[in-house]
């Protein structure tokens, strides 16, 4: 399953970056070409506007031009001819001609500059204009912006000048209209587009000098007017048009693409009188872009998910004959050795089937030769230690038949002694013979082990105690024994008796290493699921090849012995699916140790077993 | 040739003549409707929580009579009261009433009834009856004082139980929405002799314009007309103005209180140019004045120089500057509902700049200095001075003989406290339809409708 989990990775993975490299370059292609539409939308909607402002300009001079080609003008020009004359009778003039030109700003001036008559300050009558020379120098020209000082408060407005041209001297005719909120809401800014006016007096930004015609929400941002103080600034310090992104909130569709345009008065000096602030919501690009993002995310999602669903489908066909020859691996390596693994196809993991199929053919013939050339062997094996062993007692027993035949022969007076004689000598060997064939019989004779649940530690203490005795009798060297067991060692599926029998044999073996004495020591321990059951001597050790031979059969380094007890020992063990291995170094005691697997589905059928049994 | 018929010719001509005779002759029956901007809440003469006004002083003389009454050239004359006898050095006053006087209601007019209605206007006077005559007791001695007994404030009034008042008047209340309509009835049984007109509607509380289109639309006969605005009258309308009998002045709040004070006071009246102020925002109406009595009541109006100096007013200013460093900027208050009176105060702003005085005009109640109309109470002078006087918290002293030589130390005494700036004089003025006749307005400004009537289209227009 891993090989898929990967391979399902890999090709997610695959999927993925593919598809967000995709998703990205489509944004990143996308959003300048976006960004550049906008660009272009906001100039186009700013010169509209611009073009807006400069019409409403272009209104004020006409109405102006009109006010001073009027009959009216004619006559007070005449009247007045540059004399300081009565200003009572067009006292009202002014006021009642910039209603009905629907102008905020009217005055009318002589050509010494002496106001006649002023809507806005009618008080002013007969006081010199501030800022005459100005004025009658943009007499004629374009509209401009002027502050008005009135009072209690200073008023902008977008003025023009112009000079009626009856009598000798010019009466100049200066209207304007008030650049305010009304102003401002006139300019009718397209739909998403605010404007605001930032009267510019004073070197320092104050948010009562922003002028804003918008309500509702807009109104509502327009009360954060201190965002605007930065952009203002700028404006104000280098004079040019400039543009900023005002943040209102943390969601940036709320954000606004502001335009500071600074006006300027008239005159040489150009004083910077209102910075024009015209705001483009980028409500529309952001939701766009987000619109786009989201699209990308969402195909790239399903793309993803898509994916992985065919990877998974992909991955799964690749992989279930690799899971197929992996677990038919397993299957060898556990033993069974006919395991067929049947892969359709002409493919690399087909022929990689076959070949298994082929290795595990060849294995299982070559396990059954081996088997057959160690049943051979064996039978070779135990046919040369059966003559030899046989040999030893054949010889003294044909040289005591001899030694009788010559006695009789030769000392017929002696016969009855030698007779005697060789007659022990007969019957020692022939027991000898028997036990031989004794012990050939019981190794021939080594039972199926009947599995049960076997308490380790149990097996070992009973082992120990059986033992005890024999330690410590008098004659011999003492034996100390000593138990070092694991405790909640987990039981083992194994035949109590054999078992038992294998760790006697240990034990003899041990005692027959220390004949001077020493300590026997019994250990248990668990070991990833394995009971592990020890059992070492302080004997004189053995050497590397003597722990090589040392669970051949027949094999013996001692001097009474058949050599077998080791080899049934082995036996019992490798009945029982465990391992024996000898740990040893000469002079430094051996070490033998068991290996048994603590199998629970063979516990489970021993318990049911013994159940069955009644036991 | 045919003899000339004369007889033909003299017939037409008598017949002419008499038509002509007739037209100019007062014809009895019709309305007359008047306006006004006064917002009057109580008929009750006496009644102090009323601002003296013109339209005020015109109403209560329709309705209620004094015991004399002042003409137009000052002389006190008989009304309620027949005669009168000054004993005492001018403390002791006598009155005898007139016989046959009757109220509205019917009852007679008695000594009783005048004098409880003299004490509610004058606790401190000391009223009685005596037979047919009222006495009258001062505490000080005061020749002029039957010029106080024809303020509009003293007109003899009977109080019934329950609050209505009943005057002896030509005309007498028939309806009465307190502050926006008032509508008068003659007095058929008139002491005087009943009036021409049937009946007088008065509507309060109208703004100048309005009056104006009244007028012009046939909805009024008799309208107030701001004297700036008189110039402004189509030609077919008549209109008729009284003396000058109020003074627009600038009255600071309270006394200077240091001489620097009292020299910026002086210097703000030196700067001020009425000349062109009257020229141009008056229209030519009023006369600049540098007194509070005009000229036509005190006859010295003309010895005080009206003309600005603004020289010298910049000195006084850098005087005081020198002194205190500092020139405090003063409010100057003007009354918002008068739209003059916005441009007057702008306009003597200016002037105070000019002189280094810093003036903020303001609409608000409180201001240190205030632009006011004072409508004079009276064509007496010295009963004009003292009201005016009283408003500044000056008091006059009087003389036994009450000279012009007192009355001008008197009221020099109030100018030299520099409390009250006089501006102007202004006269009232009322425009006329063309039916109306014989409308003519008291030397004080107040309306005298005793031989008014109304002829040809207005009466035929209101009828009877």
């Amino acid at each position: 399953m891993m090989f898929r989990r990967k391979l399902l990775a890999v090709f997610a993975l695959t999927v993925f970056v593919s598809v967000a490299a995709v998703a990205g370059l489509v944004l990143a292609f996308t959003r300048p070409a976006f960004e550049k539409t906008e660009e272009q939308r906001t100039a186009a909607l700013l010169a509209q506007f611009q073009r807006e402002f400069d019409h409403q300009g272009a209104e004020v001079a006409r109405r102006v031009e009109t006010i001073a080609r009027s009959e009216a003008m004619d006559r007070m020009a005449t009247a007045i001819n540059g004399a300081p004359g009565d200003a009572a009778p067009y006292f009202e003039l002014a006021q009642a001609t910039a209603e009905s030109h629907q102008l905020d700003f009217l005055e009318f001036v002589d050509s010494r500059g002496v106001i006649i008559s002023s809507a806005q300050s009618p008080a002013k009558f007969g006081y010199p204009k501030t800022g005459f020379e100005v004025l009658s120098s943009a007499s004629g020209q374009g509209p401009f912006l002027k502050q008005e000082e009135k009072q209690d408060f200073t008023a902008l407005g977008l003025f023009a000048v112009r000079a009626s041209s009856a009598g000798d001297h010019p009466v100049y005719v200066i209207g304007g209209r008030r650049l305010d909120r009304n102003f401002l809401a006139s300019l009718d800014p397209p739909a998403g587009m605010r404007t605001l006016l930032y009267q510019n007096r004073g070197d320092h930004f104050s948010p009562d000098l922003l002028l804003d015609a918008s309500t509702g929400a807009a109104a509502d941002h327009a009360n954060q007017s201190d965002k605007f103080a930065t952009l203002v600034t700028a404006a104000q310090r280098y004079k040019q048009p400039m543009t900023a992104v005002l943040h209102w909130s943390p969601d940036q569709a709320d954000d606004e693409l502001f335009h500071a345009i600074p006006l300027f008065g008239a005159g040489k000096d150009r004083p910077l009188l209102a910075i024009l602030l015209v705001g483009n919501s980028r409500r529309q690009y952001v939701e766009l872009k987000r619109s786009i993002r989201n699209s990308s995310l969402l195909v790239g999602g399903a793309g993803i998910v898509l994916a992985i669903l065919l990877s998974s489908w992909a991955a799964a066909r690749v992989t279930r004959p690799m899971e197929q020859l992996a677990a038919a691996a397993q299957d060898v390596a556990g033993g069974n050795w006919d395991t067929r693994v049947d892969v359709p196809g002409d493919d690399e993991i087909a022929q990689l089937a076959n070949s298994f199929n082929r290795m595990t053919a060849e294995l299982l013939t070559q396990k059954e030769r081996l088997v057959q050339a160690e049943r051979v062997a064996a039978w070779r094996e135990l046919a040369r230690r059966l003559a030899h062993e046989l040999k030893n007692p054949l010889f003294p027993l044909q040289l005591t038949v001899e030694n009788l035949l010559r006695a009789r022969e030769q000392s017929p007076e002696q016969f009855d002694e030698v007779f005697r004689e060789s007659a022990r000598t007969l019957l020692g060997e022939i027991s000898n013979l028997k036990t031989i064939v004794g012990r050939f019989s019981e190794f021939s004779r080594m039972p199926q082990p009947h599995l049960q649940a076997v308490e380790v530690n149990e097996l070992l203490r009973g082992v120990a105690q059986l033992f005890q005795a024999q330690l410590q009798a008098p004659g011999r060297a003492a034996i100390v024994c000593t138990l070092e067991l694991e405790e909640n060692m987990p039981l083992i599926s194994a035949d109590p008796e054999l078992l038992h029998r294998a760790i006697s044999n240990l034990v003899l073996n041990a005692m027959d290493a220390m004949p001077s004495g020493g300590t026997l020591t019994l250990r248990s321990r668990s070991r990833d699921g394995r009971a592990i059951m020890e059992v070492a001597d302080t004997g004189s050790g053995l050497t590397p090849e003597e722990c090589a031979r040392i669970f051949t059969p027949y094999y013996t380094s001692k001097q009474h012995g058949t050599g077998l007890g080791l080899a049934i020992v082995q036996s019992v063990i490798s009945d029982h699916g465990g391992t024996i291995s000898v740990q040893s170094e000469p002079g430094r005691g051996t070490t033998f140790v068991i290996e048994l697997q603590a199998n629970a589905a063979a516990l489970q059928d021993a318990a049911a077993a013994k159940n069955e049994a009644g036991l | 040739m045919k003899r000339f018929n004369w007889r033909w010719l003299a017939a037409s001509s008598l017949l002419c003549a008499m038509v002509a005779a007739a037209q100019t002759r007062p014809q009895y029956g019709g309305t007359l409707r008047v306006t006004t901007h006064a917002t009057l809440t109580s008929l009750d003469p006496p009644d102090a929580s009323q601002t003296d006004s013109v339209a005020r002083r015109s109403l209560l003389l329709m309705m209620f009579d004094t015991l004399v009454a002042i003409d137009d050239n000052g002389r006190i004359q008989p009304a309620l009261a027949t005669s009168w006898q000054a004993s005492s050095g001018g403390r002791r006053w006598q009155l005898r009433l007139r016989r046959g006087v009757k109220f509205d209601d019917g009852t007679p007019l008695t000594a009783e009834i005048a004098v409880s209605s003299l004490r509610a206007a004058n606790a401190s006077w000391n009223v009685r009856a005596d037979a047919d005559s009222v006495v009258i007791e001062l505490e000080t001695e005061n020749a002029e004082f039957p010029a106080e007994l024809a303020l509009a404030r003293n007109a003899i009034a009977k109080r019934s139980a329950d609050g209505k008042d009943s005057g002896t008047g030509a005309f007498h209340a028939v309806e009465w929405e307190p502050g926006k309509k008032l509508a008068l009835a003659a007095t058929e049984n008139y002491w005087s002799g009943r009036p021409f007109l049937d009946r007088v509607e008065i509507e309060m509380g109208k703004g100048f314009r309005d009056q104006i289109t009244a007028l012009e639309l046939g909805k009024a006969d008799v309208v107030e007309v701001p004297p700036e605005q008189l110039h402004r009258l189509s030609s077919g309308v008549h209109a008729v103005s009284s003396q000058p009998a109020e003074l627009l002045a600038l009255v600071f709040a309270r006394e200077a209180a240091s001489p620097e004070e009292k020299m910026l006071h002086e210097a703000l009246a030196l700067s001020i140019e009425r000349g062109s102020i009257r020229s141009v925002l008056l229209q030519g109406a009023g006369v600049p004045a540098a007194t509070i009595l005009p000229n036509w009541m005190s006859g010295y109006g003309f010895v005080f120089p009206s003309d600005a100096d603004l020289p010298r007013a910049r000195h006084e200013c850098e005087q005081v500057k020198a002194t205190i460093h500092l020139i405090p900027v003063w409010s100057l208050g003007y009354d918002s509902n008068d739209p003059l009176a916005r441009l007057l105060a702008e306009r003597i702003a200016l002037n105070a700049r000019d002189a280094g005085l810093s003036l903020q005009p303001t609409s608000a109640t409180a201001a240190e200095v205030r632009l006011t109309r004072i409508a004079l109470s009276s064509s007496d002078p010295w009963i004009a001075l003292s009201a005016v006087a009283a408003m500044t918290g000056a008091t006059l002293s009087r003389s036994k003989e009450n000279s012009a030589q007192d009355l001008y130390a008197a009221e020099e005494d109030v100018l030299a406290s520099q409390r009250i700036i006089p501006l102007f004089h202004l006269p009232a003025s009322y425009a006329t339809a063309a039916g109306v006749k014989d409308f003519r307005v008291r030397p004080d400004g107040s309306w005298d409708l005793s031989n008014m009537w109304l002829g040809g289209a207005s009466l035929g227009n209101h009828g009877q």
